[in-house]
């Protein structure tokens, strides 16, 4: 039995794990890379060279964490492993875990700091290969240094875009044109209420504004208030339709970089039945917490985007305090910054908050036609949705609807499909999204090879 | 070529097949990020038999569930998360040898 | 306004009365606290089991003398199921191409060939299958298998989709339905029974000359709240789903020594269960939480997928992609118990074990009980008044 089980190796782990061993617990931290870092420093391959990865100024700080966690022998680092369930028994918890070091883990203390993920959003030709999320692009660039596709288009309405396009022009990619549904003017509308606020936090505003002046430079066509219609080809993405200034256009692309903001991934916390909320905007299930990172489970903390999305310095922070509450609560010799850390937190959520207006995609949802297909998985389409939808009494639960129509019903456990469900269910209703009764998360988390489960 | 070459030191090349065709991928890479290099962009069928290619890159989405031979049997996995290794062969399809 | 009959709970059981019982004019309201098909009807594996079990096989065992009955009711249930396509009027994921019990070993092909016998007597016909002609029928099994009992008319249907058929079929033979309905109170008033219902924040009653307990594993605690001793007990299980595959296995599989059920969807996917159990949840005075869904038990799903890939080895190279859990009862002597309840007369009960392979053909039979006033000799194994010494000192609230 270990003290500490961090499910996560991002920024959120490795700042509690920094705490947690600082205070002489056993601490193992387990995650489906190869190497810690998370998606924000996904690093490349081991036996690879890379001249001034991830150099940035914004990195620094996450870079020197990376550098202390990787020093740091104490830690039990278990990568390419998926945690595939998670159960309290008594006073500790029961890890079920799968991979490279597959087999069950007993912890006392576990932190869900797994992350988020890149918001499917269900649009005409979606499933084409060739159209990823933004995140799918910018990690095979990050980690593996492979250009996902050229001619590339970035579309959605999140600023993540724009530090994607510079990525892109770094590495000498065709980029053919960044569409985003905003106009400036609602950008500016949606930013000014938080602007005040946000100024503690300068660095990624100017960052924003120095990525889109260098895009301007490099003559990328940047194109505000366009309207994506969905993706066409021949067994593989050939191009993106887009409405712009009144006009339908047509722009040939090889691959596809989508980005509507992400989703705090909630299966783990979902499955040991932790309070969950509906994220705002953008939806998905953040896990509830006090402001010392404890769960609504004894014994189970949250860290980072789990949390609710809110970048790499929120997670940090977070992190680190989870980490201080995680040894107190142990009994152990804790550090002493968690009222910093908290604070240190406070004054990045003016910041957060903008991001997040900014990037809802509230009025700039893509328009899916009612051969789109909702769950990817089982290939459900959004009329057999639809149907299914009106035979049922509107207080039809989202599990009501899949036990119908087979929607979130396939690999990815609904991961892709249930925000959009949920979304459905609850306008059709005419409610919030926080008062449908979203799917009953099961075990396994991800895809569990029988062989595995039965050796 | 969409394998980033300023700046990047990779390993010698390696050979794996995927549904019969030869592709070269550098040790450490995932088998993901080999296909998309090579241009090979399907990873699985969806049930109408079109191709399905990588979605997320972390794992989540599952759309690159890829057949792998593993001991003489296959078997599925995440072809994002799993890295390459000599000789490894894949299959985009069930029932292949 | 007092009704000819109230059903509580929106299940297989209750819609399949109602349409029933609508059918014959009797203009049934059914209330479900969730929605249709919210329980352990649309949870359980779906297997048509028609073989009997090795409790009522054994010389002198328990179930010995029942086997004739059991076999009787069997042989209705295979028939109800082929026309329920044909009478509901649309597709139910319906496969009867047979079923395989399965044996690893000598000391299981001793039993199943006592087995078959035995059926053979009583008017099923299974038949005994050597381990290559058990092969013919599935390449893919075991190459240690060394003998099946077949049965030709066993199989599987969709627990997803078949109680909304019955309650679509029941509104339209003019049965009210009516979800997020919770029955908070239940009694007898004069000759009729008095319901208390819960509708979205609003409390209205509601008498009926009949009530029907369709309440599955909720049946004994609404039957406790009204003084009856009815005696189910929680059965809480789990059954696991894998990834899609190309079709290969048209039969139920079930093992004559093992808790196993084994079958392949519509869509490809293969569902194994078995009655491997799962733990309920547990509520901050002890009692198990009839509203939770239970937690699986990781030692159990691992033994389940041990069974199913021992005779099955193919399973090895599938993904599990979702386990459930899912809370149905079983009776004391585990033959459900269906009928009146004679110490609370108008009050039917249908719980207690096989309330998927038989559920569609005891709705009917409960529903002529109600219509005939009198209880169906086909299901005189199963009345609740067997146990009705249970409620020899009750006296009803």
């Amino acid at each position: 039995m270990i003290d500490i089980a961090i499910i996560g190796g991002g920024p959120a782990g490795q700042a509690a794990a920094q705490q947690t061993l600082a205070a002489g617990l056993s601490t193992t931290m387990i995650d489906e890379q190869a190497r810690p870092g998370g998606q924000i420093l996904r690093q490349p391959p081991a036996t690879f060279a890379v001249k001034g990865w991830m150099n940035g100024r914004l990195y620094r700080p996450l870079r020197r964490l990376l550098a202390q966690t990787e020093a740091d022998t104490r830690l039990d680092w278990r990568g390419e492993t998926s945690v595939a369930g998670i159960e309290r028994i008594d006073t500790h918890f029961r890890l079920t875990l799968s991979g490279a070091h597959g087999g069950t883990l007993l912890a006392r203390r576990v932190l869900i700091a797994a992350g988020c993920y890149d918001m499917p959003v269900a649009m005409p030709g979606w499933p084409l290969p060739g159209v990823m999320s933004a995140g799918a692009v910018q990690t095979l660039l990050k980690s593996q240094q492979v250009v996902a596709g050229q001619p590339i288009v970035l579309l959605g309405s999140h600023p993540l875009l724009l530090v994607l396009a510079t990525q892109l022009l770094d590495a000498g990619a065709d980029i053919a044109a960044v569409l985003m549904p905003q106009t400036y003017g609602q950008i500016a509308r949606a930013a000014l209420p938080y602007l005040a606020g946000a100024i503690f936090s300068p660095g990624p505003l100017i960052a924003a504004g120095a990525a889109m002046a260098r895009l301007r430079r490099a003559g990328v066509p940047m194109m505000m208030g366009a309207r994506p219609l969905g993706f066409t080809g021949d067994g593989r993405l050939e191009a993106v339709d887009y409405t712009w200034r009144g006009q339908t256009h047509r722009i040939a692309a090889q691959a596809a970089a989508v980005s509507y903001g992400f989703l705090p991934q909630s299966d783990l916390p979902r499955q040991i039945g932790a309070a969950v909320r509906w994220a705002r905007p953008a939806g998905g299930w953040e896990t509830v917490c006090d402001g010392a990172m404890r769960s609504s489970i004894p014994g189970l903390y949250v860290a980072g985007e789990t949390t609710g999305v809110a970048g790499a310095d929120a997670a940090m922070a977070e992190g680190e305090i989870a980490g201080i509450t995680m040894a107190r609560d142990a009994g152990a010799a804790a550090g002493s910054g968690i009222a910093r850390a908290q604070a240190r937190r406070a004054r990045m959520q003016p910041f957060i908050d903008l991001l997040r207006a900014v990037a809802d995609p509230g009025d700039v949802w893509p328009q899916a036609t009612p051969e789109t297909l909702l769950c990817r998985c089982e290939d459900i389409s959004v009329a057999q949705v639809e149907a299914t939808m009106a035979r049922l009494s509107p207080m039809a639960d989202a599990s009501a609807v899949k036990h119908r129509c087979r929607i979130g019903m396939g690999l990815c456990q609904g991961r892709s499909c249930e925000h959009a469900l949920v979304r459905r269910i609850a306008a059709a209703r005419g409610c919030d999204p926080d008062a449908v009764a979203p799917f009953r998360v099961r075990f396994p988390a991800r895809p569990l090879p029988v062989d595995e489960i039965i050796d | 070529m969409s394998r980033i070459v300023d700046g990047v030191t990779r390993p010698a090349p390696i050979t794996i097949e995927i549904d019969g065709a030869m592709i070269q991928a550098h040790p450490g890479e995932t088998l993901a990020a080999a296909i998309v290099a090579a241009g090979a962009y399907r990873m699985r069928d969806d049930r109408s038999g079109a191709p399905r290619g990588l979605l997320c890159n972390m794992g989540t989405c599952s759309e690159c569930f890829v057949w792998i031979a593993m001991d003489g049997a296959w078997r599925r996995r995440r072809a994002c998360l799993t890295p390459v290794s000599e000789r490894l062969r894949i299959a985009t399809h069930e029932g292949q040898p | 306004m007092t009704h000819e009959v109230l059903i509580i709970g929106g299940g297989l059981l209750g819609c399949a009365a109602a349409w029933h019982l609508a059918r014959a004019g009797l203009t049934p309201r059914l209330i479900e606290a969730r929605g249709i098909n919210a329980g352990a009807s649309g949870q359980n594996a779906g297997s048509l089991h028609f073989q009997i079990e090795r409790r009522f096989l054994e010389p002198g065992g328990t179930g010995h003398a029942q086997g004739g009955d059991i076999v009787r009711l069997n042989r209705l249930a295979i028939e109800e199921w082929a026309g329920l396509e044909d009478q509901l009027g649309r597709p139910l994921d319906i496969h009867m191409h047979g079923g395989l019990m399965l044996a690893e070993n000598e000391a299981d092909l001793a039993l199943l060939s006592l087995k078959v016998a035995r059926e053979n007597e009583l008017g099923l016909p299974t038949q005994l299958l050597s381990g290559a002609e058990a092969r013919d029928l599935v390449p893919r099994l075991a190459s240690h298998i060394c003998g099946a009992a077949w049965l030709a008319k066993e199989g599987h249907a969709n627990p997803r989709i078949l109680a909304d058929a019955f309650a679509d079929a029941a509104r339209a033979s003019g049965a009210t339905i009516e979800t997020q309905s919770r029955l908070l109170d239940l009694r007898r008033v004069g000759d009729d029974w008095q319901a208390t219902i819960e509708q979205s924040g609003q409390i209205t009653t509601a008498s009926a000359r009949h009530v029907i307990l369709a309440s599955g594993h909720w049946t004994a605690r609404i039957a406790a709240c009204m003084g009856l001793n009815i005696p189910l007990y929680l059965a809480p299980l789990m059954m696991s789903v894998t990834d899609r595959t190309a079709p290969f296995l048209p039969y139920l599989i079930q093992h004559v020594g093992k808790r196993l059920s084994m079958k392949q969807t519509d869509d490809g996917n293969m569902v194994i269960g078995g009655g491997w159990a799962s733990a309920p949840q547990r509520m901050v005075d002890g009692l198990p939480d009839l509203d939770a869904p239970p937690h699986l038990v990781p030692d159990n799903l691992r033994a389940n997928l041990t069974v199913a890939a021992g005779v099955l080895p193919c399973l090895r190279a599938r993904s599990l992609i979702r386990s459930w859990t899912g809370m149905t009862c079983i009776s004391a002597d585990q033959l459900p118990i269906v009928g009146e309840v004679p110490a609370a007369p108008g009050l039917y009960v249908a719980a207690g074990g096989s309330m998927f392979t038989l559920g569609p053909l005891l709705a009917r039979m409960l529903a002529r009980s109600i219509i005939e006033r009198a209880m169906p000799d086909e299901i005189a194994l199963f009345s609740a008044a067997r146990f009705a010494h249970l409620n020899a000192f009750v006296v009803q609230p």
